[in-house]
C-alpha cells in the first residue's frame, strides 16, 4: 500500500531524512519512532505529500506523494491540528467532507457514525468550547470524512489523558480490522508497541532498525533469565524475598544452574524471562538516556531547518509501568 | 480520449475546482464573521453609517453650511443702513447698535454710518451722504475692516449674477480656458481632442446665438462647449431678454453636488474666478480608497491566522488546488471591495467607469496584503506589511490624479479616471488600459508569488522577511527558461516603478530629472532582472558556475527585453509626448535607419548587464550588490547615450 524508496530531504547542508526504505502492506499498523530530530515527521509529511522530497520515491495506495489523486486516498492527522473554533463538529466535518467531494447523504452519515464510535458528545458546540480530547476526536474523525485506506498519525494520542488515549489507540486498531492502512508515530513507545504490527526506529534522518517488534527485541534487546533456586549458590543472590536468584543471559546457562542446585541437593523452583521493552532497546540504539520530567522538552535541528520534528520528549509521567515479570 | 471527451473532462474538472473554490469562500466568509461577535459588527457598520453619513451631508452642504466662524466681527451700523443686507449675508459679520463710544470701549470692532454732505445750492440735486466707516484701535478691527470690504465686494457681485439683465451686468466678457501643460498630449489623454480639459466661461450668451446661459451657472467649468466657448462678443448684449440672464449661483440648473463638484461659481468678477483644482472630485474618489484599509486588515489576518495556528496544513492535504485555496480565501474580500466600491460609486454619482478603475486597485491592496502576510512572521509584522502597503498604494494612487487637469502623467493612477469621470470628462479605452493595465498585471504577479510560498514547507517556518521574498522568488524557478518568464512578469512593476519616478521627478528642473531618471530606471530595470537569479542560486538551484551565470543573465536579459515592448502602451496615451516620458519610454528623433540599432542595442544592453548581475549573484549577497551597481552604471551610461545621441 505503501511504498518508500531512497527517500531524502535536506535543508541546506542539514538532512531531515536520508535514504528511508520501507514497505507497508494494506491493513497493516506501522509505526514510526525516533528521538526528537530523527525525521519522523519530515517522513511522515514526504508521504502525505505536504512536503517535496529532495530525492528518492514514495508511492501511496498507487499514486505518487503529492499527487491530487492521492489525496482522496489519504486520511492525515497532523501531530497538531488546531481546528476552526467557531465551527461545531458536524459543521467542520461537513465541510472537509465537501472539499473531498463526498456526496451529502453519504457523508452525513459517515460523520455520525464516526462520531458514534469515537463517542464524541456535544456536536453541535462550539469547537473552541470543548475539551482537548474532545477536540483529538474531531480530528480524528475529520482524517476518515473521506473513508480513505491509508491513515497517517502523527502522535494521535500526544498530550491526550490515558482514558481519551486509550480510547484513541483502540480506535486506532479497530481501523485494522476495516483493512486500513495506519502510519502510527509515537513518542510514547507503549503506544507503538501496544497497537502497531510492524516498527521502524529513525535516529538522525535514518532507520537504524526495523521489524515487528519482537524482531526488534530479538536482534537488538538483551534477553535475560531469572532463575530461582530453593539452595544457596555461587551464582545466586538473595532476594527480599527470601528466594536465591541468579540472573543469567543463555539457556545454557540457565541448564548449568540447574545442573549446579541439582547436585547440591537443591532444585531450580522458577525461570522467569526479561525481555527487553521497545524503549530501552530505542535508548541503547540511539544512544539516549531516560529523560528527566523536567528536561522533556526542545526543539531540535530539523524544525529550526524548516523540518518539523519538534516533538517534545515524553514526560516521565507518561511512561508505562515497565513490564511485569511473569514464568516463562 | 476523443476530443469531445477532453473537452468535457476539462468542464468537469472546472466545474469540481469552481464548486470547492465557492465552499472555501463560504466557508471563508464564515470564519471572517464568527472572528466579530454580532455587537462588534453591529457597531463597525453603524459607525461606517455614521461616517458615511457624515461625509455625504458634509460634501452635499458643503458649500452652503453655516460657517464655523459666525460673529466674529460686531458692526456698529443702523438698523436701516443698505450695508445691513451685507452683514446679514456675512457669518463672520454680526450688527450691533451704532455706537461710538462703544467702538472706544472696545464693544463693537467697526462702526459704519453715513456723513451728510453739505447742502447743495437750490435747484441743484442734493450730494449722497457718504459712507464712514471707523475701526476700533486694534488688530482685530483691521481684520473686521478686511472682512467688511470683502463682504461688500461679495455682495455686489451676487447682486450682479441676480441681475435679469445680463449684459448690463457684465459688460465685458472674458473667457478663460484651461489647456495641459503638454499641450496635445493631454487631448489625446482624455479621449477628446476637440475639447479643453477644463474651462471656465460666463456665458452671457450675448453672441445672439439664443441659447440660454445656464450652462455656464449649472457647468461652471465650462466643460460644456456651448457654454463656454461662444461667449467671445458680448458686444450686442442689449438684447435684454430673461433667456439672457446672467450665471445665477442659486438657480437650480446645477445641484449643490454639482457645484461642489465643478465648482459652479467660478463664474463672476475675474477676481473670484479661481482655477479648476478638483478638490471636490478628488474627495470623492479618495472615498473608493478608505474601505481598502478595513478589508486588508481582515484579509491578512485570515491569511495569517492560517499560518500561525497551521490549520492551513489540514487544507493543503486536501484534495484542492493551492491556487483554488487561495482563491476561495480570496473571493470574499474581493467581492467586498468590489461591492463598497459600486455602493460608493451609486452613492456620488460614479458610473461602472469608476468601478471598472478602483477594481484594479483593490486587486493590488488584496495581493500586497496577501503576499505580505505570507512573509509576515507575527501580527506585529503584519501590521507594519499593512500599514505600507497602505502608505505607498494610497499614496501611488491619490496624489497623481491631484494633476488630473494638469499633467497626463496622472493617469498612472486608475483613480485620475474616476476624478474625470466626476469632472465630466470622456475617458478613453487606451486611457483606460494604461492606468489600470500595470494594476492588474502586479496584483496577478503577487497572487502569483504569494501562491507559491502558500505549501507547508514555506508557510509554517519563521524567517524573515527578505528571506521570504527569496523563496518566493525562487519556488517559481524550475529551469533556465522559467528565469526569462519571471523577468518578464516583473514588467508591471518596473512599469510602475519607472512611472513614479517620472511622477515624482516631473517638477524639477529638466536638467536634473532627466539624468536622475534615468539612473533610476537603469536600477530599477536591473534589478528586475536579476533578483531572481539571485534567489535561484542562494536555494541552491542552479549550480554556480560562471557558465551558468552568463546563460541565466542572457536569459533573464531576452525576457526584458520581449516583455518591454509591451511599453509601447504608453505611446497610445500619449507619455512620450513629455520630455521625461521621452526620455523614460522611447528617445525622440528615431528614424526608420535606426530602428535596427535601437532593437539590437536594447538587447545586447539587457543580456549584458544582466549577465554582469548574475556573475555577482552566483558568489553571494555582497558580490551581487557590486555587480547591481556595475550593471546599473553600464545601463545608466547607455541610457545617456541613446538620450544625447537621439533625445
Amino acid at each position: 500500500m505503501i511504498e518508500v524508496s531512497g527517500l531524502r530531504k535536506t535543508y541546506g547542508d542539514f538532512a531531515a531524512v536520508v535514504g528511508s526504505e520501507f514497505e507497508i502492506d494494506r491493513g497493516e499498523i506501522f509505526g514510526v519512532v525516533g528521538p526528537n530530530g530523527a525525521g519522523k515527521t519530515t517522513t511522515l509529511k514526504m508521504l502525505a505529500g505536504l512536503i517535496e522530497p529532495t530525492a528518492g520515491t514514495a508511492t501511496v495506495a498507487g499514486y505518487d506523494a503529492g499527487d491530487p489523486e492521492m489525496r482522496h486516498q489519504l486520511g492525515f492527522l497532523p501531530e497538531e491540528s488546531p481546528l476552526y473554533e467557531d465551527m461545531t463538529a458536524r459543521s467542520y466535518l461537513r465541510f472537509f467532507a465537501d472539499l473531498y467531494d463526498v456526496p451529502r447523504d453519504v457523508a452525513s452519515d459517515r460523520i455520525e457514525s464516526t462520531l458514534d464510535r469515537l463517542e464524541l458528545e456535544y456536536r453541535d458546540r462550539r469547537l473552541g468550547d470543548v475539551s482537548k480530547g474532545m477536540k483529538r476526536k474531531v480530528a480524528i474523525a475529520r482524517s476518515l470524512v473521506n473513508d480513505p485506506d491509508v491513515l497517517i498519525y502523527d502522535e494521535p494520542a500526544s498530550g491526550l489523558d490515558p482514558l481519551t488515549t486509550n480510547s484513541v489507540l483502540e480506535f486506532t486498531e479497530e481501523l485494522r480490522e476495516e483493512d486500513k492502512t495506519v502510519v502510527f508515530s509515537a513518542h510514547n513507545l507503549y503506544h507503538v508497541e501496544s497497537v502497531c504490527d510492524r516498527v521502524v526506529i529513525m535516529n538522525e534522518g535514518r532507520i537504524i532498525a526495523r521489524g515487528s517488534v519482537a524482531e526488534i527485541r530479538e536482534e537488538h534487546g538483551d534477553t535475560t533469565y531469572h532463575v530461582y533456586s530453593d539452595i544457596d549458590l555461587p551464582e545466586t543472590e538473595l532476594t527480599a524475598d527470601g528466594r536465591h536468584r541468579a540472573v543469567v543471559e543463555t539457556m545454557a546457562d540457565v541448564e548449568e544452574l540447574q545442573d549446579a542446585a541439582k547436585a547440591a541437593g537443591g532444585s531450580v523452583t522458577d525461570i522467569r524471562t526479561d525481555e527487553p521493552s521497545l524503549e530501552s532497546i530505542f535508548l541503547e540504539l540511539t544512544g539516549q538516556q531516560m529523560p528527566s520530567p523536567r528536561t522533556a522538552t526542545g526543539t531540535d535541528a530539523a524544525s529550526e531547518a524548516g523540518g518539523d520534528d519538534a516533538e517534545p520528549m515524553p514526560d516521565a509521567s507518561e511512561e508505562p509501568p515497565s513490564q511485569p515479570e511473569g514464568p516463562q | 480520449m476523443t476530443r469531445r471527451d477532453r473537452f468535457r473532462a476539462i468542464l468537469s474538472t472546472a466545474a469540481r475546482r469552481l464548486r470547492r473554490i465557492r465552499r472555501i469562500a463560504r466557508w471563508e466568509i464564515a470564519q471572517s464573521t464568527a472572528s466579530y461577535n454580532r455587537r462588534t459588527l453591529l457597531i463597525a457598520i453603524v459607525l461606517v453609517g455614521v461616517v458615511g453619513g457624515v461625509a455625504a451631508a458634509a460634501l452635499s452642504l458643503g458649500v452652503a453650511s453655516p460657517s464655523p466662524n459666525t460673529d466674529i466681527y460686531r458692526i456698529g451700523i443702523d438698523d436701516d443702513s443698505p450695508y445691513n443686507q451685507v452683514i446679514e449675508d456675512t457669518p463672520a459679520l454680526v450688527a450691533r447698535p451704532p455706537d461710538a463710544s462703544a467702538l472706544d470701549r472696545g464693544e463693537i470692532d467697526l462702526l459704519v454710518g453715513f456723513v451728510q454732505q453739505p447742502q447743495a445750492p437750490a435747484g441743484e440735486p442734493q450730494p449722497p451722504p457718504t459712507l464712514l466707516v471707523e475701526r476700533a484701535p486694534s488688530d482685530k478691527g483691521n481684520a473686521a475692516l478686511t472682512a467688511f470690504r470683502s463682504a461688500v465686494q461679495s455682495y455686489n457681485d451676487r447682486l450682479m449674477t441676480q441681475e435679469p439683465n445680463a449684459t448690463a451686468a457684465y459688460p465685458v466678457v472674458v473667457e478663460l480656458r484651461y489647456t495641459p501643460q503638454a499641450g496635445d498630449g493631454a487631448g489625446s489623454l482624455v479621449g477628446n481632442d476637440d475639447e479643453p480639459v477644463a474651462e471656465l466661461g460666463n456665458d452671457t450668451d450675448g453672441t445672439g446665438d439664443g441659447d440660454s446661459g445656464d450652462d455656464g451657472s449649472g457647468d461652471g467649468d465650462g466643460s460644456d462647449s456651448d457654454g463656454g466657448s461662444d461667449g467671445g462678443d458680448g458686444d450686442d448684449g442689449g438684447s435684454d431678454t430673461p433667456e439672457q440672464s446672467a450665471p445665477d449661483i442659486d438657480s437650480d440648473d446645477g445641484s449643490l453636488l454639482d457645484r461642489a463638484l465643478f465648482g459652479g461659481s467660478t463664474s463672476g468678477s475675474p477676481a473670484e474666478i479661481s482655477p479648476p483644482f478638483p478638490f471636490a472630485s478628488l474627495l470623492l474618489a479618495f472615498l473608493f480608497l478608505v474601505p481598502m484599509n478595513f478589508i486588508i486588515q481582515a484579509y491578512g489576518s485570515s491569511i495569517l491566522n492560517e499560518r500561525i495556528s497551521r490549520r492551513g496544513e489540514l487544507l493543503l492535504v486536501a484534495p484542492v488546488e493551492r491556487l483554488d485555496i487561495v482563491a476561495g480565501k480570496t473571493l470574499p474580500y474581493i467581492a467586498v471591495a468590489v461591492a463598497v466600491t459600486a455602493g460608493i460609486a451609486v452613492a456620488i454619482g460614479g458610473s461602472l467607469l469608476s468601478v471598472l478603475a478602483v477594481v484594479p486597485i483593490a486587486l493590488t491592496f488584496l495581493a500586497a496584503t496577501f503576499l505580505g502576510a505570507m512573509f509576515a512572521r507575527s501580527f506585529k509584522e503584519l501590521t507594519f506589511v499593512t500599514v505600507t502597503i497602505t502608505t505607498f498604494l494610497t499614496t501611488y494612487v491619490f496624489v497623481p490624479s491631484i494633476f488630473t487637469n494638469v499633467t497626463p502623467i496622472a493617469l498612472i493612477s486608475p483613480l485620475t479616471l474616476v476624478v474625470m469621470e466626476l469632472q465630466g470628462e470622456a475617458v478613453g479605452l487606451g486611457s483606460y488600459v494604461f492606468s489600470t493595465a500595470p494594476f492588474y498585471l502586479s496584483s496577478g504577479v503577487l497572487f502569483m508569488l504569494g501562491t507559491g510560498v502558500y505549501r507547508e514547507e514555506d508557510m509554517f517556518t519563521q524567517k524573515r522577511v527578505p528571506l521570504k521574498f527569496l523563496d518566493a522568488l525562487d519556488a517559481r524557478l524550475s529551469g533556465v527558461a522559467s528565469v526569462g518568464v519571471l523577468t518578464a512578469l516583473f514588467l508591471p512593476f518596473v512599469f510602475v516603478a519607472e512611472l513614479l519616478a517620472i511622477a515624482v521627478l516631473f517638477i524639477a528642473p529638466i536638467e536634473l530629472s532627466i539624468p536622475l531618471i534615468l539612473v533610476v530606471i537603469a536600477a530599477v530595470e536591473e534589478v528586475a532582472k536579476s533578483i531572481h537569479v539571485f534567489a535561484g542560486f542562494e536555494s541552491d538551484r542552479f549550480d554556480r558556475s560562471a557558465t551558468t551565470a552568463l546563460l541565466l543573465g542572457a536569459v533573464s536579459g531576452v525576457g526584458f527585453f520581449i516583455a518591454e515592448k509591451f511599453t509601447v502602451i504608453a505611446q497610445v496615451v500619449g507619455l512620450p509626448d513629455l520630455a521625461l516620458g521621452e526620455a523614460a519610454l522611447q528617445p525622440a528623433g528615431v528614424t526608420p535607419s535606426t530602428t535596427l540599432l535601437l532593437l539590437a542595442g536594447p538587447l545586447v544592453l539587457h543580456t549584458v548587464t544582466a549577465g554582469i548581475s548574475a556573475l555577482g549573484a552566483r558568489r553571494d549577497f555582497r558580490w551581487y550588490l557590486v555587480a547591481l551597481t556595475a550593471a546599473t552604471v553600464v545601463h545608466a551610461a547607455y541610457n545617456f547615450g541613446v538620450v544625447t545621441l537621439y533625445g
